[in-house]
């Protein structure tokens, strides 16, 4: 067994080398990992559907209450125009939420842990959201970055000021994911350390850290699916209703 | 003996009205989304100084302008990270 804190992130291959133009498609860990989640996000679902009755079992109840959460979430924050999205954000956060928590088992692998993954997401919302904004409105979308009531010697200023805060959201998107995540899996894996090397003595008190952390992680992997989607909702709002 | 049907009824009533005055429900939700504004402020502010950085650094390396457009974007990148952070405490206020 290996104490070294990192040694979680490690991607390796599953099965055989695919190679394809020189690109390496071969099956990691992630991938596998990310196939669970996708298969049991179905498997859930696909239960929870099967047979509508009036008195929910446990399945229906729990695809009832995620269907619920979201579209409260949407009508919410984006408002009724929002509503063609929805399968969109709601796969979104079913799959964020997963991977999350499917992180959390032992020996597992958690996906949104790389920041590559939580990075393609985020920059697929932006350009998605920044299409829909050009198509909804034109050019008229431009003037999400020309904030009304300035005055014009400060209005070059303030322009390149909102395009970097405009630029700044997928990065802070996918960071706010990717960090709370390894830096939750890293502290747990620490804290397992400890116990391991304070022995039977001194032990006791790092294993009580590690208790409540686990808690704490497992908060953080719902919060975080639910600030990623919430987002998303935000940013598809400013695209839809344009009101600056 | 009363009626199976009628205790039925007052049953569904007395929950119609738990859930017409529960705001537990609603006061959790909104827990849970301040928290996620406050996980949302410190990457918003840090995320925009880091994107106005990396621009200043890309637009020097074209224009052979170094060090100066670094700088500039540099505090255009905190003024950008600023007014993230006041949209988000403006849209909690919106909220209360």
């Amino acid at each position: 067994m290996t104490t070294n804190p990192m040694h979680q992130f490690e991607v390796y291959r599953i099965g055989p080398e695919i190679k394809i133009a020189g690109i390496d498609l071969s099956f990691t860990n992630a991938s596998l990992f990310m196939l669970i989640s996708a298969v049991a996000i179905c498997a859930v679902f696909f239960l929870g559907t099967k047979e509508k009755k009036l008195i929910p079992d446990k399945f229906q109840l729990i695809s009832e209450i995620f269907y619920n959460f979201i579209a409260k979430m949407i009508s919410d924050t984006a408002g009724s125009k929002a509503k063609p999205y929805f399968p969109f954000i709601f796969s979104l956060f079913m799959f964020v939420l997963f991977c999350n928590m499917l992180g959390m088992l032992p020996y597992s692998f958690t996906v949104t842990s790389h920041i590559i993954v939580t990075l393609i997401m985020a920059i697929f919302i932006f350009i998605a959201v920044t299409v829909i904004g050009f198509l909804k409105h034109g050019f008229g979308y431009l003037k999400l970055f020309v904030p009304s009531g300035v005055p014009n010697i400060l209005l070059p200023l303030i322009t390149v000021i909102e395009i970097i805060s405009y630029l700044s959201r997928p990065v802070s998107l996918s960071v706010r994911l990717f960090a709370n995540m390894m830096a939750g899996h890293t502290m747990l894996k620490v804290f397992g350390g400890f116990v391991i090397s304070l022995g039977m003595l001194g032990g006791w008190l790092p294993l009580s850290f590690s208790v409540a952390l686990t808690g704490l992680e497992i908060l953080v992997a719902f919060l975080q699916a639910y600030v990623f989607a919430i987002l998303t909702c935000i940013y598809l709002n400013d695209a839809l209703n344009l009101h600056h | 003996m009363t009626d199976p049907n009628d205790d039925f009824k007052t049953r569904l009533k007395i929950a119609k009205d738990k859930v017409k005055n529960s705001t537990r429900i609603n006061n959790n939700n909104e827990n849970s989304s301040f928290m996620g504004s406050a996980f949302k402020l410190g990457t918003d502010l840090i995320a925009a100084v880091a994107v106005g950085t990396i621009i200043g650094f890309i637009l020097d390396s074209w224009f052979d302008t170094k060090p100066w457009l670094i700088i500039l974007f540099f505090f255009l990148g905190s003024a950008a990270g600023i007014l993230n952070v006041i949209k988000i405490a403006k849209r909690m206020q919106k909220k209360d």
